[in-house]
């Protein structure tokens, strides 16, 4: 079981490699997305904020989101650390999106742009 | 007779059915969509096993290319298993001959591409003999491969990008549904208008658009300005709505029977049949001198007059 922490600092890992990739920023600068992450089995939630292909990551629940991710905070943790890609544990179920398909692929894409070989 | 089926994940209205004669044997060529239906898809390839000269699958690719890498579909791979005794095929390996020589032919033989010619390629990955011979060409062109399957504005302008950014997602985005990267179903008949409008300028700026043509008609929009449009997959119906947008001439890969062309996957069924090997032990040249035989030429056909 990962802590709040441990997801805070694997998403400033994530915000760190998406900010270190000035082609995902060109990419996304149509993509302004409020992004829930929410674990099931510690108190922890961040907000991750998309604008104008800037990424901005708070503690805690700030506006609405477009895209909920859930998922335990292992796997949350090991995700936004790069050490697993999304692909899997949403595949078998560990990692729940809810949000528009184009919107789920889209956040696959940018954490294979960050963590992929 | 030989029988060639294709079971396509694409919709049942555009199935079809043709008899042919190709180099003396008779031929029964057909095409069954399954509306997007997995499991049904699974279950007529099953059935079909063994009963057909050669099954090609529709609607979905297996095999997508980049560089020298090779990347496949998990949907596609399971489409494939099921399949025991046939051969089966996705239409990668007529991708990688006839659809390379269908560029050359027209840089040869036709005014139509030239040094600089402005090309769009909705997708590339699932062409890359196309693409590769469009940059040998000198062509000016733009890979659509992130715009239109995952709808990201970013057009790829080279083959090293398109390498490069294939690497990073392609063994993972692979894994996917099939169906959240390409239009299945119902999605085949319908135009995605907030996208189309989005992405207009990416059609508007070029002179040829080419590649799938279920990703072509999902985002084309009203009007174009004397495009030339390169795909396959066409039925008559397919050209009639394409009149009035435009477009002055679409080329056809692949050859037409009954007025439609069908897609790489049934013709490479045909070869596959005509060969009597397993598609793994079919070679390039086997494909290129057969194709030779068959005098397969691209199809133009004027749209405005």
């Amino acid at each position: 079981m990962a802590t709040h922490h441990e997801i805070t600092e694997s998403l400033k890992a994530f915000q760190e490699g998406y900010n270190n990739n000035k082609k995902l920023k060109i990419m996304n600068r149509d993509w302004n997305r409020i992004i829930l992450i929410e674990a099931t089995d510690v108190d922890s939630k961040h907000t991750i904020i998309l604008q104008d292909g800037e990424i901005s990551i708070t503690e805690g629940i700030s506006k609405t989101p477009n895209l909920v991710v859930t998922s335990d905070s292992e796997t949350l943790a090991d995700l936004f650390y790069g050490d697993i890609t999304p692909t899997e544990p949403y595949m078998n179920g560990t990692l729940v999106l809810k949000g528009s398909e184009d919107d789920i692929v889209r956040l696959d894409f940018i954490s294979l742009m960050i963590w992929g070989e | 007779m030989k029988r060639v089926v294709s079971v396509s994940l694409g919709t049942s209205r555009r199935d079809h059915k043709v008899i042919v004669e190709l180099l003396g044997e008779q031929f029964e060529i057909s095409r069954i969509g399954m509306d997007g239906d997995f499991d049904r898809a699974l279950a007529k390839l099953r059935e079909l096993d063994g009963q057909v000269d050669a099954i090609g699958l529709g609607g979905i690719d297996v095999y997508v290319y980049a560089g020298n890498k090779r990347y496949a579909f998990d949907d596609g791979l399971k489409m494939m298993e099921a399949v025991k005794t046939t051969p089966v095929v996705d239409g990668s390996g007529l991708k990688n001959t006839l659809e390379r020589e269908t560029v050359k032919y027209l840089l040869k033989e036709t005014d139509l591409i030239k040094k600089g010619t402005r090309v769009l390629m909705v997708s590339a990955v699932d062409r890359f003999g196309m693409a590769e011979a469009f940059v040998e060409a000198e062509c000016d062109i733009t890979f659509g491969d992130l715009i239109f399957a995952a709808g990201i504005p970013y057009p790829i302008k080279t083959l090293e990008e398109l390498e490069e950014i294939a690497q990073k997602i392609l063994p993972e985005m692979t894994k996917l549904p099939f169906h959240m990267l390409y239009p299945t179903g119902k999605k085949q008949e319908a135009r995605d208008d907030e996208k189309t409008k989005k992405f207009a300028k990416y059609y508007q700026e070029a002179e040829i658009i080419a590649g799938d043509f279920h990703f072509i008609k999902r985002y084309l929009p009203d009007e174009l300005d004397g495009q030339i449009i390169i795909t396959n997959t066409t039925t008559a119906d397919d050209i009639e709505y394409l009149k009035g947008k435009g477009i002055s001439k679409i080329v056809t890969t692949t050859p037409v029977f009954e007025g439609r062309s069908f897609g790489t996957n049934v013709i490479e069924g045909v070869l596959v049949a005509l060969l009597g090997k397993r598609w793994e032990d079919i070679s390039t040249e086997e494909y290129l001198d057969l194709l030779g035989k068959l005098q397969f030429k691209p199809r133009i056909i004027e749209l405005m007059s």
